[in-house]
């Protein structure tokens, strides 16, 4: 990637932020609520798509660095009276470290017994949240105090979003991004060719939890109240693969692209089909398997619309 | 290159079985260091478990790999590539749904900038000839051009050994005159020590200085091309007795 295409490509990020943040000023809240879980969305897939994507460890559990995030900081704001952003970084943190303590086990599992041991954890870790009350509030949830601040939490987000984007696209254009493709595509011959796979790997789950624990620290603060079920609510990990696939995963633009169009489309189907959104929505996402099994951007290489490869 | 007897490499007793199998069943040789050897035997021999026990792709039962004074063997793969000994596969193992280039750099190492990287990937590329396809994805070459970029990938951090498993298999003629004379090149004009396992008895016997014989996991015979020839160890190994 030449220095010209790297500004061209920051000039278009810096474009969307301008006008996204237009949103709060002149849209309504229900708008300015839809962006904000499009952000989420964005982050999440930009996220998932680092370990799965990238490594082809497909990750059936990621919700759990979500459901984290939002119990890290609901707990240092309401029972030790942190300041929301002080809270919401060192939820990036706990995340980092959670990683860190699952992934020792999980990442010597391929395939599918990867993809099963972390939804085990997504919802073992639920169970606990459910169960250790003295620390989580149990069933219960908790409860922050009633503000209003949709505003802030939506910049906040915006920024974790662009961080985010910076950090996938540094991601998708190193030798970092090249080597944990290499592992996805042949683990054996990338170790044999001087990747350290154990480092690696445990590299791209960390990164891949930090910002998942983050949005989900800005979003459980900004609903003003948190517990287990939705927190650590499977659908979750499921739109993130989603939409990751949907736009091509493995790519930086991919996630992106599925998560503007896929949840945009989830939101239409569901105000305009309320009783049969999940079908026109499954729907939607079968002709899209059938038809574009690589996403977006697989769709348009195959026909020569885009270059193949991460690095030119 | 100026002729020498130095060893690159010793391999010492070494030991691997799968339940009953004796894969490798206490096998020692001395690899010459700056000269083409090869290392044949009929299958199942255990030539291509003893470079997965060299490369650390398998831990060893027992035995010495030893590299510049050290035993490598039990070593994870990447610690043995960062030495400096490099290897192809038997079945290619290049990275289908990642670009030539790409497959390319993914084999630098990362204390190099990436500048330098680059340089010496496109430099590879040139080199077998695949510069044209640089952006084509691995899994689109021809089984040829996979055996070629395969073996320029294993260059790319300028390895001092390197270990070819079956570079003709599959291989066109021309595409495998080209293969040798790049072999011949890395040795002649850098140096490298290289270690062939080959069926096809003509590039053993015409571009290997020595060669090693292997039968049942154990080494049966070593020699010149002209001794192993007439090997009755070798002879009865392949054909079986008179």
């Amino acid at each position: 990637m030449s220095t010209r295409d790297n500004w061209r490509n920051l000039g278009f990020l810096a474009g969307w932020v301008v006008l996204l943040l237009f949103v709060p000023p002149t849209f309504s809240i229900y708008i300015r609520s839809f962006f904000m879980f499009l952000m989420m969305y964005v982050i999440l897939s930009l996220s998932w798509n680092i370990i799965s994507g990238y490594t082809g460890y497909i990750s059936f559990g990621h919700v759990v660095f979500y459901g984290i995030g939002t119990y890290a900081t609901a707990i240092l704001v309401v029972d030790y009276g942190w300041h929301w952003i002080m809270a919401v970084a060192a939820s990036g943190l706990v995340g980092a470290i959670f990683a860190i303590l699952i992934g020792y086990p999980v990442l010597r599992l391929k395939g599918p017994y990867f993809a099963i041991a972390m939804l085990g954890a997504a919802e073992g870790t639920r169970v606990i949240a459910i169960n250790w009350v003295s620390l989580t509030h149990g069933a219960d949830g908790i409860a922050y105090p009633n503000i209003e601040n949709s505003f802030e939490t939506y910049i906040a987000m915006l920024v974790l979003m662009v961080i985010a984007v910076i950090v996938a696209y540094w991601v998708g254009h190193s030798r970092f991004g090249i080597r944990l493709n290499a592992i996805r595509e042949d683990e054996i011959a990338a170790e044999s060719l001087g990747v350290n796979t154990t480092f690696y790997k445990m590299a791209a789950l960390v990164l891949s939890a930090i910002f998942p624990a983050m949005a989900g620290g800005i979003q459980g603060y900004k609903t003003l109240y948190i517990e287990p079920e939705s927190e650590f609510f499977i659908l979750i990990t499921i739109y993130m693969k989603l939409f990751a696939m949907f736009g091509g995963k493995g790519t930086v633009i991919g996630p992106v692209l599925g998560a503007f169009i896929l949840y945009s489309v989830q939101e239409y189907t569901w105000i305009r089909f309320p009783t049969a959104h999940l079908i026109t929505f499954g729907i939607f996402i079968i002709l899209v398997a059938r038809f574009m099994p690589r996403g977006l951007i697989g769709f348009a290489v195959d026909r020569g619309w885009a270059r193949k490869g991460m690095v030119h | 290159m100026a002729e020498t007897n130095e060893i690159a490499l010793q391999v010492k007793d070494l030991k691997k079985h799968f339940g009953g199998i004796k894969a490798v069943d206490g096998c020692s040789f001395d690899l010459p260091k700056g000269k083409i050897s090869g290392l044949i035997g009929p299958n199942g021999s255990g030539k291509t478990t003893i470079f997965n026990l060299m490369t650390g792709v398998l831990g060893a039962d027992s035995g010495e790999v030893v590299y510049r004074g050290e035993n490598i063997v039990n070593l994870r793969p990447y610690q043995v590539f960062n030495k400096g000994i490099s290897r192809t596969f038997q079945i290619t193992r290049i990275y289908r749904e990642m670009t030539v280039f790409e497959n390319m750099l993914s084999a630098s190492s990362m204390r190099v900038p990436e500048s330098e990287a680059r340089e010496q990937a496109e430099k590879l590329m040139e080199f077998v000839t695949l510069t044209p396809l640089r952006g084509e994805y691995g899994g689109n070459l021809s089984y040829g051009q996979q055996k070629l970029l395969e073996f320029a990938r294993a260059l790319m951090t300028d390895p001092e050994i390197i270990l070819l498993d079956e570079p003709a298999a599959g291989v066109n003629r021309t595409l495998l005159q080209n293969l040798l004379a790049h072999i011949h090149h890395l040795q002649e004009e850098e140096g490298k020590t290289i270690l062939i396992i080959e069926h096809d008895m003509n590039v053993i016997m015409n571009h290997c200085e020595k060669i090693f014989v292997m039968d049942y996991g154990v080494k049966i015979a070593e020699g010149l091309p002209d001794e192993i020839q007439n090997n009755e160890y070798v002879i009865e190994a392949y054909f079986g007795h008179k």
